[in-house]
């Protein structure tokens, strides 16, 4: 059993005045693992998220987490979000040290702490540089850096890559894929992309139309480091995952205005 | 926002009894004229003339004359046409809105003449020595500092409506006067005659010139202090009738028939208010109360106090509507002095006299 | 669909894109300034503007020169940039507080906001006699005539600017465990910034509008006041050099809030 943050759902229930999203979700993230939370549009991913990680408040349920915080966390439940959510007047490496300021670390301590998150993620030579002036892809790499930096027990990653076009996806779920794993931080990661959820989940939770309830549990039981997406095991749980999805999807889509409302 | 050119309805009342200087009787034959002569003299058409003056009691010859019937009796149509500000009657008169006009003599309507737009005729209010006009009101706290004498000014802060009025004029011909430095005076401005009151009022400054019904009421409740008359001090001209160059070239023959009625008034008015008796007191009698009505038509209507505000604030005129030329002249030169006026023509060619006396 | 003359001929696709993008020239916007001056000069000097009416900008420019030379520039200006800074500084200070509680707190948000719609449409200059009773006739009035005619459009700029920081980095801001402080200024303060300056822009010219009104009581100097008498002696060239400083104090001080919108919004 790998060391870390458990993170676990209970009888989870929500509702946006009579508009029920989430009903009765019990889920567990397993310590050291990703787990992965698919759905057709406006399934309550995103809301379960926010639930986890104590942002929002359930209308019924409680989310309880359990194992050890290493030493040296300094945010145990850590979002990567999909607008990015950089700071636009502050410098990539100004963004990855935002979280660091006033944890007690000493100047140099904080200062090779950014320079290292900016080498992991291939950012030293734009420490400088404004949000702005990056394209997306780099931009999320700047929130992944900012989230590592503090050396997380949970990641909570909401729809990363959604903002990013195809190519940029694919080259940044690798990466995600590199870095969670030698991190080996607990992580919950949501995306309506079947694609993201083989490459990068230990188990997959696919969750039903509104109201959102776990439809089925998917787990693929090999390393993130060695997934090859041109595998063929990989593309029969892509298929099966797209199967259970795809009348719900269908019915997401014509009911579509009504869940954004 | 027309509160920073509010200047002075210093004009709005003045004190009040009989001349002293009596003008010169042969000076215009108009003077002697038998009134049933003038009266027949309607015939033509009226020419209509349009008259600037200040909705107060200092134009009130005007208003006998209008009333008296006077200019129609010598074919003018006059229009009174109202201002709240001394200032703008002149400027009205160069933009073309009015033909003559009656207003303070200040440096902002010196500067207006210098260029050639505008020419004094004759005489209106006139400071005097033994008429209460203008009051020299000191606050308070200054009278208790030994503030008790207009010679006792110099140092002391002093409350103006704006540079270039006639109160600025006033201070520094006082002090010239009583023999100090007018440099001293610490001059306040405060656009209006109000507030020139107010701050002596509150002691936020020592002195200021109010007229006498604004002065004696103030005096009396123990919130400030006379300490002296401009009239005593500095007999001069507070305001005249002027007019445009054009009307004198194109229109003289109307403007002179106005010029008779606006005389014929100021007889009255002298008449009326301007006498006084053995001890310098005013007479009060059937003549005056003849007059007042005419007044309240303009001024004070449907005030129950009217009477005694008009007796009160009634200031003086000189004979015949006659023109102190040469304190023209030397306010002019004192606001060329102090660089207020900056064009360089001549007292001379802004005055006409030949339409009506001079002093 | 056949073309109007029905040959079905090979002709050019018509162009229909372009326009609706204006470009800043600044040279255009200078000659054109410096044209009109010329023509007006020309006119003046053709004898068909009256010096009455318009005085010439050679006149102006003398009046201008004069004051110069003679110290009274320094001396005006000096007395109405000192009432400016401590005006202005007052009334910004005081609104940027009353902006963030109200941008920021429940409990202060309905109650200031109420007390600003109520008070923000009130002419300021109606306010001065009531001023120098409360204040005297002295400084105190005129600081607090500008003070208070800035106030209350930084009131209103910097709840609107706090407003406008987009919700999602506040709530980032929380998910990394930031205190409230730290919110507060590293977000909120950042992110309201622009929304500020703007606010600065607008709040720089109503405290020079406002001068004028502030040094019509009691003001010995100042430029206000130096235009306030000019006027008064319908002293025309003296009246115009006047505003042509008070335009010029406001394109130095325009150019002064663009300078710090360069420094320390460098990351727009």
């Amino acid at each position: 059993m790998p060391r870390g943050l458990r993170l676990e759902a209970r009888g989870i229930r929500h509702a946006y005045r009579d508009l029920t999203v989430l009903d009765g979700i019990d889920l567990a993230a397993e310590p050291g693992q990703v787990l992965v939370l698919i759905g057709p549009s406006g399934c309550g991913k995103s809301t379960l998220l926010s639930i986890l990680g104590g942002m929002l408040r359930p209308s019924a349920g409680v989310v309880l987490q359990s194992g050890e915080v290493a030493a040296g966390c300094l945010n145990p439940l850590t979002y990567v979000f999909q607008d990015f959510a950089l700071l636009p007047w502050r410098t990539v490496a100004g963004n990855v040290a935002l979280a660091l300021e006033g944890a007690g670390l000493p100047r140099a301590a904080r200062a090779s702490r950014v320079q290292e998150m900016l080498a992991l993620t291939g950012l030293s030579a734009f420490a400088g540089a404004w949000p702005r002036q990056l394209s997306g892809g780099m931009r999320q790499r700047v929130g992944i850096a900012r989230a590592l930096a503090v050396r997380p027990a949970c990641l909570l990653m909401d729809e990363p890559l959604s903002a990013l076009d195809a190519q940029t996806r694919d080259v940044l779920a690798d990466e995600f894929a590199a870095l969670i794993a030698r991190a080996g931080t607990t992580t919950v990661y949501v995306t309506h992309n079947l694609r993201e959820a083989v490459r990068l989940g230990h188990r997959i939770a696919v969750l039903s139309r509104r109201p959102g309830r776990v439809r089925e549990i998917v787990a693929i039981d090999r390393p993130l480091s060695g997934r090859n997406m041109a595998d063929p095991d990989l593309l029969r749980i892509e298929a099966a995952l797209w199967a259970l999805m795809r009348d719900d999807a269908a019915a997401a889509a014509r009911e579509v205005s009504d869940a954004s409302a | 926002m027309d509160t920073n050119n509010k200047t002075p309805p210093l004009l709005a009342g003045r004190g009040w009894g009989e001349g002293a200087s009596a003008p010169d009787p042969t000076r215009r034959a108009i003077l002697a004229l038998p009134l049933a002569a003038l009266a027949a003299t309607h015939a033509r058409a009226a020419e209509p003339i349009r008259l600037g003056l200040l909705h107060t009691l200092s134009p009130a010859p005007f208003y006998i004359a209008q009333e008296r019937g006077y200019f129609a009796a010598e074919g003018v149509d006059v229009t009174f046409r109202f201002f709240q500000a001394a200032q703008p009657i002149a400027a009205a008169a160069v933009a073309g809105d009015i033909d003559v006009g009656v207003t303070a003599l200040t440096g902002g309507f010196f500067n207006l003449a210098e260029t050639g737009a505008l020419k004094v005729i004759g005489g209106a209010l006139h400071e005097e020595r033994g008429y209460e006009g203008s009051a020299i009101l000191v606050s308070n706290a200054a009278f208790a500092a030994g503030v008790t004498a207009p010679a006792k000014l110099a140092g002391r802060s002093f409350a103006i409506t704006q540079y270039g009025s006639s109160f600025h004029y006033m201070v520094g011909r006082i002090a010239q006067a009583e023999g100090f430095d007018p440099a001293s005076v610490h001059l306040r401005v405060v656009q209006t005659v109000p507030n020139m009151v107010a701050a002596v009022q509150s002691g936020q400054v020592d002195a200021t010139i109010a007229i006498a019904s604004m002065a004696r009421p103030l005096a009396a409740s123990g919130q400030g202090h006379i300490v002296g008359w401009v009239g005593d001090i500095v007999p001069y001209q507070i305001t005249a009738v002027f007019t445009t160059p054009a009307m004198i070239d194109k229109r003289a023959d109307a403007l002179r028939r106005f010029a008779r009625a606006y005389a014929r008034g100021v007889a009255d008015y002298r008449a009326a208010f301007l006498r006084l008796d053995a001890a310098g007191k005013p007479i009060v009698d059937a003549t005056t109360d003849a007059a007042i009505p005419l007044l309240t038509k303009y001024v004070f209507t449907g005030d129950p106090a009217a009477r005694a505000k008009i007796l009160g604030g009634v200031g003086y005129y000189d004979a015949g509507g006659a023109l102190d030329a040469k304190d023209v002249a030397a306010q002019l030169d004192w606001f060329r002095k102090q660089g207020l006026v900056k064009g360089d023509l001549p007292a001379s060619a802004i005055i006409d006299t030949g339409f009506l006396p001079v002093r | 669909m056949p073309p109007p003359d029905g040959s079905g001929a090979e002709r050019p696709v018509p162009f229909r894109g372009g326009g609706f993008a204006p470009h800043a020239r600044p040279l255009l916007g200078a000659a054109t300034l410096v044209v009109l001056v010329a023509l007006w000069q020309a006119g003046a000097m053709a004898g068909l503007i009256p010096r009455l009416f318009l005085p010439a900008p050679a006149a102006v420019a003398a009046a201008l020169y004069n004051l110069a030379l003679s110290g009274q520039l320094w001396l005006q200006m000096s007395a109405s940039l000192a009432r400016l800074a401590g005006g202005w500084s007052l009334g910004t200070l005081a609104g940027l507080l009353v902006g963030l509680a109200a941008g920021l707190f429940t409990l202060a948000r309905s109650p200031s906001l109420s007390v600003v719609a109520a008070l923000f449409p009130i002419p300021k200059i109606a306010l001065v006699p009531l001023f120098i009773i409360w204040f005297g006739i002295g400084e105190g009035s005129k600081i607090a005539t500008i003070a208070l005619g800035v106030f209350f459009p930084t009131v209103i700029a910097t709840v609107g600017a706090v407003d406008g920081v987009p919700r999602n980095l506040i709530r980032m801001g929380q998910s990394f465990g930031l205190s409230r402080a730290a919110i507060v200024a590293k977000i909120v303060l950042p992110g309201a910034l622009p929304g500020i300056l703007t606010g600065f822009r607008v709040t720089a010219a109503i405290a020079i509008i406002l001068l004028v009104a502030a040094e019509m009581i009691g003001a010995e100097r100042g430029i206000g006041a130096f235009v306030l008498a000019a006027g008064n002696l319908y002293d025309t060239p003296a009246l115009l050099a006047g505003i042509v400083v008070l335009s010029v104090l406001g394109l130095l001080v325009s150019w002064l809030i663009g300078r710090l919108e360069r420094w320390l919004l460098a990351w727009r």
